[in-house]
């Protein structure tokens, strides 16, 4: 594995058990469960959760993976800074007259003539 | 036991699914999963709804932050965006053409299963037969 590619799985490993953890699914999965959830195979992120136990970020035990204090700090924060860029939505900033209010077929309709505006 | 097989739902469904319940009131990902149930999925799939959600995120579609929590860790919340909504009626109308195209489907489909039931009905039952003779 190369160390960019460590990088990468690493952010997206803990992100996802952060997630996970903190909407009360699971706190301390097996690498099994993990795959699964990021769908990848198995045997592909066994030994890339036993190199992020070794660095500190996870804590093993009996096949099972959670996240230490340090795995929890950067899984939060990579999260963070991987949306970062996205400004927050404009929905709150709609009028009452905004056709996002109206129904279906004057939302279609409103799309359709904006599209062609363009 | 045969169970019944679960309903055939178009492809990427999810997608429209969770705009939808976004477009309702921004909700975390445990509340989406429960109520994406209602719409047909079984919610044994949370790595789905959270690759989808990230999916979602990275076009755009949906924006996220993190909600503090008193009882444990801060949790992400999804709201849509207006590139979501739009997004949102453009999948609504494709799915409404697709509907018409399935009940033409299911309109054939009845038609055909019904013409050997018809045919049935206009033979004289061996009854009938034996009575003429």
């Amino acid at each position: 594995m190369s160390e960019l590619e460590a990088l990468r799985v690493r952010d997206e490993v803990l992100q996802a058990m952060y997630w996970m953890n903190a909407e009360g699914l699971a706190e301390r999965p097996a690498a099994s469960e993990l795959a699964g959830f990021l769908a990848v195979p198995a045997q592909t992120l066994g030994p890339f959760l036993l190199r992020f136990a070794d660095e500190g970020y996870l804590d093993q035990k009996g096949g099972r993976f959670r996240l230490t204090e340090k795995g929890i700090e950067l899984g939060k924060r990579s999260f963070a800074d991987e949306f970062a860029d996205l400004t927050r939505p404009t929905h709150g900033e709609c009028d009452e007259d905004c056709w996002c209010h109206s129904s279906p077929e004057e939302a279609a309709r409103c799309l359709e003539d904006r599209a062609h505006a363009h | 036991m045969p169970t019944e097989p679960a309903p055939a739902l178009p492809k990427n469904f999810l997608r429209p699914c969770l705009l939808l319940l976004l477009r309702e009131e921004k909700a975390h990902g445990y509340d989406l999963l429960e109520r994406v149930q209602a719409l047909g999925f079984d919610g044994s799939d949370p790595g789905g709804l959270y690759r989808a959600l990230r999916a979602l995120e990275k076009e755009k579609l949906v924006w996220s932050a993190w909600e503090p929590s008193v009882n444990g860790p801060d949790r992400r919340t999804y709201e849509i965006t207006r590139a979501g909504m739009e997004e949102l009626h453009r999948n609504a109308k494709a799915i409404a053409s697709g509907q018409e195209t399935v009940a033409r489907f299911l309109s054939r489909y009845q038609e055909f299963v019904a013409l050997p039931r018809r045919a049935r009905a206009a033979r004289p039952s061996r009854d009938d037969a034996a009575s003429v003779r």
